[in-house]
């Protein structure tokens, strides 16, 4: 599978489609954060079954993301923060 | 049109409204104001504010429209026309000195690996949320925000250039930025543990 992939990406390599790469990294971040059109994503999938730098590098900011939306603990609000904020807002006209 | 209805309300009415459509909001928002700020007095001050605010233009609040968007937006331009200055400065943390000591030759990577892996998986947990927090504490605060509203808060792009105000290229582009900053000061601690990556 492997050897596959690894076959696959140098053969591209060699028909020179190095632009492909650049333009596959410029849409990582909003392939991951959900903003790339259906034909982008489709784009961005063929690429990554072909090139398996494209591949790791999808992997590592997927993980990083995660890392953010897994991983940092949220802050618990102070119980006296909602009552305060509706007892200012009653006193204002 | 809306202002007039807006004005129309009782104000029972109003405030009703006001805590059933604004209040749910309030973790997310004591959290981004966290973030931002780095101490819990700070970011319930803000909080207020931000409330309290929102509270007098709540008659050009149309229902239905986003809330979310539309607090943190106030949030965001309370922070940077006044809390910014008195609010605390990010800690910053020295890595150079773990990263000689952990990068050296003599030191084994798998006894670092091993040692983590005897740790009970909560406390796993725990440390990389820490240390996440860290490294995302010493970021500038221009991209600390967007990491929060992308990553923990699932603005979408759209969102996030209503609530900053810049454009959504500026909004990619300075994501990726943040994003790259992040990843090396992550990617520092992830050799300080023995991983390779
Ligand atoms: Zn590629």
């Amino acid at each position: 599978m492997e050897t596959r992939i690894t076959d696959e990406y140098q053969r591209v390599s060699e028909e020179g489609y190095d632009t492909e790469c650049e333009k596959v990294a410029n849409m990582l971040d909003m392939v991951i954060d959900g903003e790339a059109s259906t034909e982008e994503q489709v784009y961005f999938n063929n690429h990554l079954e072909k090139c398996v730098s494209c591949f790791e590098s999808h992997q590592k900011q997927k993980l990083l993301k995660g890392l953010v939306s897994g991983h940092l603990k949220r802050v618990i609000v102070p119980e006296s923060l909602a009552l305060s904020i509706k007892a200012k807002i009653q006193e204002t006209l | 049109m809306s202002e007039q209805t807006g004005k129309q309300m009782s104000k029972e009415e109003k405030d009703a409204r006001f805590e059933a459509e604004l209040l749910p909001v309030l973790d997310p928002l004591y959290n981004f104001a966290y973030r931002l700020t780095l101490d819990e007095d700070d970011a319930n001050d803000l909080v207020q504010e931000t409330y309290l605010k929102a509270y007098r233009f709540f008659d050009y609040f149309e229902q239905g429209t986003n809330a979310k968007a539309w607090l943190f937006r106030i949030l965001k331009n309370s922070f940077i026309n006044e809390f910014r200055k008195k609010s605390k400065q990010p800690a910053k943390v020295d890595y150079s000195e773990v990263e000689g000591y952990y990068n050296s030759e003599d030191v084994e990577g798998e006894s670092g690996v091993a040692s983590t892996t005897d740790m009970r998986t909560e406390s796993v947990q725990d440390l990389i949320g820490d240390e996440v927090a860290s490294a995302l504490n010493t970021l500038p605060v221009d991209f600390r925000t967007v990491i929060i509203l992308c990553d923990l808060e699932g603005f979408t792009y759209e969102e996030m250039a209503k609530i900053l105000d810049i454009p959504i290229g500026t909004v990619r582009s300075r994501l990726h930025r943040a994003r790259n900053s992040l990843k090396e000061k992550l990617e520092k601690y992830a050799k300080s543990m023995g991983y390779n990556s």
